[in-house]
């Protein structure tokens, strides 16, 4: 019997711990993730049902140690030469159960990339947050304060705005800086994170890339104000929510990378989100794959199972093909970001750009194939008890984290194209 | 102009009371639930169910196809389905499931009650149930499914969900694990496409919802359609009168379906607008931080919001033409006819897909704003998402139309 360990995993590209990462994330999903899955959408407020598979991934398996390096109690990868063809591989897995946490994982070392990532590895910060996070049990989540209320994903669209819409400031007092603004979005919020990086200006309407500064907060610094999280039509693992800067004062050394490098490496959170979007994408088309194939083996047209009519083969044909395709351009996209001797660094316009086509092509691509099986299983592709439709309620919202379709579009064709005035 | 009004219809091929019905429900609609939305979300007992009875009985949707001295509206002619499309986009606007809903109800009324086939004996027994003002009637459907019998008698290729067999001058009817079309939990009147023991011709028998044998699983959770309380059921031993049999022929039972998916167009197109309602205001007051271009004022997202635009134009053309066919049988046919049947198969699922396709794109345009329950844009592109899964597969209605157009004959 075919399972979804058939579809081809290009074995050229796999991190040498893939089989390890992969038999370990499975088996954590099976036993703590899929028995619960179905309840999580009522749980968004509360994560009650979900924190528990948090507590012993992050805290326990201790997976949220691997981004810091050996000496400071975590597992290196940030050296590695393949962080992001291993953590294809674990956002998939996670994504095959539930795209939420998937995110809610991947976004949690979105922070550190600034300062954890070769060459520009910024040791007194990674000294001062590994404890937080090497030295527990306890899941702790960070995240990224970038999305602002008046810009939505301007903040993203970085190379062509440049930091100007940016409302959060940053003022330097003596030995420290001043922060004030309002977030909104920032996965792993809603009082989750416990370490926030914030993206700010020290130059308010400024389009000088030096002015843009990446900042870490402590959640509990006087003047951080996290709200209630988002209701959404799906992904409750990944909680969100407003975040307010009052006068939030940090050590000046919380700086992430200094004038201009924050705004430069900032494309490399671009690039690996859109590789974990992939990776994502990849994971519930697996999962769709084995309810699908249950449900066509089961359900019967014209006397047989309904896999044996041409016409709904043809629909089965297209959704494998997809998985097939969508994978390979996946791993392909986590060895670009992998290979700066090939591909050039992490943070490049023409990597962003390449990683946002590979990204914004899956997506519509799983869209598409998507709608057409929950068609397919008619009443009971809307049907909870199915979980195709939960799949295609949380992919739907991935589709448009870090900034909309339209703008991976223009991303896209300002860099093949060489668009000037996008 | 009434931003409704850009889209245009048949507005000449309206009777005056139809615009005045439109327009009394867009207003009701527009206070006791759009205007609410926000603060009752998709609440059943709050929003929904009270506005079902609204629109039901206060209204009178429940009533319009009854002959008048029964207690009803006696608004029974085929131009009725100009009625149909212009209520229930108007109720699909602030609320597809109970647009949903209320095309059930108005599609066993046209199967029932209209005039060319009226049952007068039919009517007589059931209309005051429709009539009589104690409460709304919550219709579903109880029709064919891909079952996990092999065995099991189907109608083309779909496996029967209730087994009836002719007894004691009534019928028995037996099935297990039913999954109606909607409103399992608390529908009041199921209509089953039933295989009858022992004969050929299938029968549509009505299933009080209290009947004695009939037992309700749990709701379950669904994508969308908050209003309609789904629960899959089981009948064993249901005995109902030999009259609930309201017909036995593929021609009536089209005929039903064909007013279904009018209702269900209708209900879409409602959805669209409501959609793009909520995306002009997006559209007219989101600035482009990068440019300083207003949202609609881009060339790449104002072209997107002009394609939306058309998707919802051609939809709401499509929904009128389905109409004016069952509104003149003697220029189209019976609307069990293949023809007219076939039409209004096409027509439902081309809408359906189109609308998916602008809900796509308007949450795009959105970006968390889509997805985000605050905004109210999400629960639309759920609700449609769930009503084109409940009118079925598109890929097999394709053999439909493959037996009228080319005259397959073994699909």
């Amino acid at each position: 019997m075919r399972t979804i360990d058939d579809f081809t995993r290009p074995l050229e590209y796999v991190s040498p711990m893939d089989g390890l990462l992969g038999s370990i994330f499975r088996d954590w999903v099976e036993r703590e993730v899929m028995p619960y899955r179905r309840r999580f959408d009522e749980d968004y407020r509360d994560h009650r049902l979900i924190h528990p598979p948090f507590k012993k991934l992050l805290g326990e398996y201790g997976l949220q140690r691997m981004i810091f390096p050996e000496d400071l109690g975590g597992w290196g990868m940030g050296r590695s030469n393949y962080m992001c063809t291993a953590a294809f591989r674990m956002f998939e897995e996670i994504a095959r159960a539930d795209t939420g946490m998937a995110l809610a994982f991947g976004a949690l070392f979105w922070p550190f990339l600034f300062i954890a990532l070769e060459p520009h590895e910024n040791r007194r910060l990674l000294e001062e947050f590994a404890p937080m996070f090497c030295e527990t049990t306890e899941a702790v989540f960070a995240a990224l304060c970038m999305t602002e209320p008046q810009g939505g994903s301007d903040i993203e669209n970085i190379e062509i705005v440049k930091g100007s819409t940016i409302r959060t400031t940053a003022v330097l007092d003596g030995d420290e800086w001043v922060i004030n603004g309002h977030k909104l979005w920032p996965s792993n919020t809603g009082g989750l994170a416990k370490l926030m990086a914030v993206v700010c200006t020290t130059n308010p309407g400024s389009d000088d890339p030096r002015d843009i500064a990446v900042i870490y907060v402590t959640s509990d610094t006087p003047g951080v104000t996290q709200g209630p999280p988002y209701e959404k039509a799906g992904m409750a693992a990944d909680m969100n929510s407003d975040v307010w800067f009052e006068n939030v004062r940090v050590p000046s050394w919380y700086r992430a990378c200094g004038p201009g490098d924050d705004a430069k490496y900032f494309g490399e959170i671009m690039s690996t989100g859109n590789m974990g979007i992939i990776a994502w994408i990849s994971g519930a088309m697996m999962n769709i794959y084995e309810r699908l194939t249950e449900f066509v083996n089961r359900k019967k047209f014209r006397g047989l199972p309904l896999k044996e009519n041409d016409a709904v083969a043809g629909v089965l044909a297209d959704f494998a093909a997809h998985i097939e395709a969508i994978r390979i351009v996946g791993y392909q996209c986590a060895r670009m970001c992998d290979r700066h001797d090939l591909y050039g660094p992490l943070w490049d316009p023409g990597l962003v750009a390449k990683t946002r086509a590979q990204r914004y092509l899956a997506m519509d691509r799983f869209i598409e194939v998507t709608g057409r099986v929950m068609n397919l299983m008619e009443c009971f592709g809307a049907d909870r008890d199915w979980d195709v439709e939960k799949h295609w309620r949380d992919l739907k919202i991935l589709q448009l984290v870090e900034g909309s379709k339209q703008l991976c579009q223009i991303e896209t064709a300002r860099w093949f194209y060489e668009c000037t005035t996008l | 102009m009434n931003d409704l009004e850009l889209f245009p219809y048949p507005k000449n091929r309206l009777q005056k009371t139809d615009l005045d019905l439109a327009a009394s429900l867009q207003d009701l609609v527009q206070k006791e639930i759009v205007d609410k939305r926000l603060e009752l979300k998709e609440d059943y007992q709050g929003l929904l169910r009270p506005n079902l009875d609204k629109l039901l009985v206060e209204v009178g949707l429940q009533r319009m196809f009854w002959p008048e001295d029964l207690g009803g509206e006696e608004h029974n002619g085929p131009e009725a389905a100009y009625t149909v499309a212009a209520a229930l986009e108007q109720v699909g606007r602030a609320d597809t499931g109970l647009a949903y809903l209320a095309a059930h109800n108005l599609a066993l009324q046209a199967a029932l009650a209209m005039r060319e086939n009226l049952d007068r004996e039919a009517c007589a027994r059931f209309a005051p149930l429709f009539c009589d003002g104690r409460g709304p009637m919550i219709v579903s459907f109880i029709l064919p499914v891909f079952g996990e019998d092999e065995k099991a008698p189907a109608w083309r290729g779909k496996s029967f969900q209730v087994k009836a067999r002719s007894a004691s001058g009534g019928w028995v009817l037996e099935g297990k694990g039913i999954r109606p079309t909607c409103s399992g939990a608390d529908a009041t009147l199921f209509g089953a496409w039933c295989a009858v023991e022992g004969e050929e011709a299938p029968a549509f028998i009505l299933v009080p919802g209290d009947a004695p044998g009939l037992s309700r699983g749990p709701e379950f959770k669904k994508t969308g359609l908050a209003a309609s309380r789904n629960a899959d059921l089981d009948l064993s031993g249901v005995e109902v009168p030999a009259e609930n049999c309201l017909f036995r022929g593929d021609l009536e039972y089209r005929r039903l379906l064909s007013w279904f998916y009018l209702g269900i167009t209708a209900t879409t197109v409602g959805g669209l607008l409501a959609a793009y309602q909520i995306l002009k205001e997006w559209g007219d007051n989101r600035v482009i931080k990068g440019t300083g271009n207003i949202f609609k004022e881009n060339p790449l997202t104002g072209a997107l919001m002009g394609e939306i635009a058309q998707d919802i134009s051609m939809s709401r053309l499509l929904a009128y033409d389905l109409a004016g066919m069952l509104a003149d049988p003697s220029s189209f046919g019976d609307a069990g006819s293949d023809m007219v049947y076939t039409s209004a198969l096409m027509i439902v699922h081309q809408v359906l897909a189109t609308a998916e396709r602008a809900l796509h794109r308007t949450m795009e345009l959105m970006a968390s704003a889509g997805y985000a329950k605050e905004w109210q844009l999400e629960r639309y592109w759920r609700d449609l998402k769930t009503v084109q899964c409940y009118v079925g597969s598109h890929e097999l209605a394709k053999h439909d139309f493959s037996r009228w157009f080319y005259g397959a004959r073994t699909l």
